[in-house]
């Protein structure tokens, strides 16, 4: 059994996950509310949240998997990239574990944890995949031949579109984190009844979504607050339509490319977004491509994922990952 | 009782086994790692087995893990705790938190003793110590304020710590006594965190959390 552990922003979470790729646990204690009152994660609080949750959640995981720390073959921990207080709380209960126990460690790259997330439980997808994964901190397409490697075909090159949908869901007034809210608002929305601009930056997969937020601001105050208003749901659909026409017109790029897999995963805290999973099913099956969309849980920052991608690494044995640090940026 | 002590307070990190028999098997952190960057995920593991290793003992016969729970640095405090309550608990035995100011105490020879780590911000965590007891709880404060506590509580009192060493010239100029330079006062020794130990009420791992003193910067992460 390998126990994952994961506190790279603002949950902390555990999760024991078998050879297989069975999932005998999942827990994530979210720290969301803590933050909304700011407007955003807070980096000294999450990480004071994470210590004070740690030891309970990881207890929880292996109780829920009806095991104890003599049943873990393997330590996965997430080392980056991530806020970098808040890593270091996952990676030092981790190594002390492992140490503890003579146990080897399998320093995780977070972002392989989104890619491969599809690779879990009971129908998982088979490389060579395309994935995408979108979420508040990453937007990127990466093609997997053989994981836990991946290599990245385009990435954004602003803001990611969860924090997108966060910042245009402040922008019309929606509480923090407001992904959802938008979400939620656009369904009662006309997505056709504003113009916004799908930037597609240069001729490779790359995104922008800075523009978008801007347009969005400037039509918000064009129009004024009381219109702004009265049209909410109407600015929330064709906002989002936006974001998510960005997301799928570099998928269907990627998808289009000679030689690319005809089997595409979506990733990461935005593919919980309805319109994105039913676009991403309608150009999946009008280019007759398998599409896997993991449950949510699995989309959102969790550790069975981390746990999920030690699956395909060799661990480091004991003693050779005692000092081992944790990495804000990605390898 | 076989004790594990860690503290992290400052950027040394700082680790010994304190066996039942009495026997030390300490790591004493060189005065340049007080002012050099901190290094705690690097270090304090790989010190931790040095001491296992090196008093014959393995996690399971430990009786008790003692950290300093600060105050002092925010992240390496976290480290020093997370790793206190990680191998604690896979011992299934109990966490001793230590005042890492009255554990720096320790090592200061006088009677009346101010301990003082760096509190960053041009600010110091302190505390005065008597041979009674305590004489001034645990403070955050500019260093002016420090040590005209200290003069009022006792003149006499020698301090000592990484926040003494950079206000040096501060504290001298209001007749406060300051450690030599290369004492090994200045550090927060394990040693002390072990001997600490014995005093404190042991806590389930789990509710073991640092002493801040300061409240978060509530700041969003800049995305
Ligand atoms: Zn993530």
């Amino acid at each position: 059994m390998i126990l994952g552990i994961e506190t790279s922003c603002d949950d902390t979470c555990a999760a024991v996950v078998g050879a297989d790729g069975a999932i005998h646990s999942n827990v994530v204690a979210s720290q969301g509310l803590l933050h909304s009152r700011y407007g955003g994660v807070v980096p000294e609080i999450a990480s004071r949240r994470h210590l004070e949750l740690i030891d309970a959640v990881i207890s929880d995981a292996l109780e829920r998997a009806d095991i104890d720390l003599s049943g873990v073959g393997t330590v996965a921990v997430t080392q980056g990239p991530g806020l970098i207080g808040a890593l270091l709380v996952g990676v030092s209960a981790a190594k002390a574990l492992a140490a503890a126990r003579s146990l080897p460690l399998a320093p995780v790259d977070h972002l392989a944890g989104h890619v491969l997330a599809s690779t879990l439980g009971r129908s998982p997808i088979k490389p060579p995949f395309l994935a995408l994964v979108a979420s508040g901190g990453h937007t990127f397409i990466a093609r997997v031949d053989s994981p836990p490697e991946y290599r990245m075909l385009g990435r954004t090159l602003d803001d990611a579109a969860g924090e997108a949908f966060d910042k245009g869901a402040r922008l019309l007034g929606l509480p923090y984190p407001g992904g959802p809210e938008l979400d939620r608002l656009a369904r009662e929305g006309d997505a056709l009844a504003f113009d916004f601009p799908r930037s597609l930056p240069g001729s490779g997969l790359d995104f922008s979504f800075s523009g978008l937020k801007t347009a969005l601001l400037y039509t918000v105050r064009d129009i004024g607050p009381e219109e702004a208003k009265r049209r909410a749901a109407d600015l929330a659909a064709s906002y989002q339509r936006a974001i998510v026409d960005a997301l799928l017109g570099r998928t269907r790029e990627a998808l289009e490319q000679a030689g690319a897999p005809r089997r595409l995963a979506i990733g990461g805290g935005v593919a919980a977004n309805s319109e994105l999973r039913s676009g991403a099913e309608r150009l999946a099956g009008e280019l007759g491509v398998a599409l896997w969309v993991p449950p949510f849980e699995l989309c959102t920052d969790n550790a069975a994922m981390i746990a999920g991608v030690a699956r395909f690494m060799e661990p480091i044995a004991y003693p050779g990952y005692l000092a081992l640090d944790a990495s804000a940026r990605a390898a | 009782m076989n004790v594990l002590g860690i503290d992290t307070s400052t950027p040394a990190s700082a680790v010994c086994v304190l066996r039942a028999d009495g026997e030390e098997y300490e790591v004493v952190p060189s005065l340049a790692e007080l002012t050099g960057p901190p290094g705690h995920a690097r270090e304090l593991m790989p010190r931790v087995a040095e001491v296992i290793e090196r008093s014959g003992l393995s996690y399971d016969e430990l009786d008790a893990v003692a950290v300093g729970v600060g105050p002092g640095s925010f992240t390496g405090l976290r480290i020093g705790i997370a790793t206190a309550r990680a191998l604690a608990s896979a011992a299934g035995i109990e966490v001793r938190p230590v005042s890492s100011l009255h554990a720096l105490a320790e090592g200061i020879d006088a009677p009346v003793r101010a301990p003082l780590i760096d509190a960053r911000r041009g600010e110091l965590f302190a505390a005065i110590v008597g041979p009674k007891g305590t004489l001034a709880e645990p403070f955050v404060a500019p260093p002016e304020q420090v040590a005209e506590r200290i003069r009022s509580v006792d003149p006499t009192a020698l301090a000592a710590g990484d926040g003494s060493l950079r206000f040096r010239g501060l504290f001298e100029a209001a007749g406060v006594r300051v450690a030599d330079g290369g004492s090994s006062a200045h550090v927060v020794r394990a040693l002390h965190v072990c001997r600490l130990a014995s005093g404190v009420r042991p806590v389930a791992p789990e509710a073991v959390v640092p002493n801040y003193l300061r409240a978060p910067d509530a700041r969003p992460a800049s995305t």
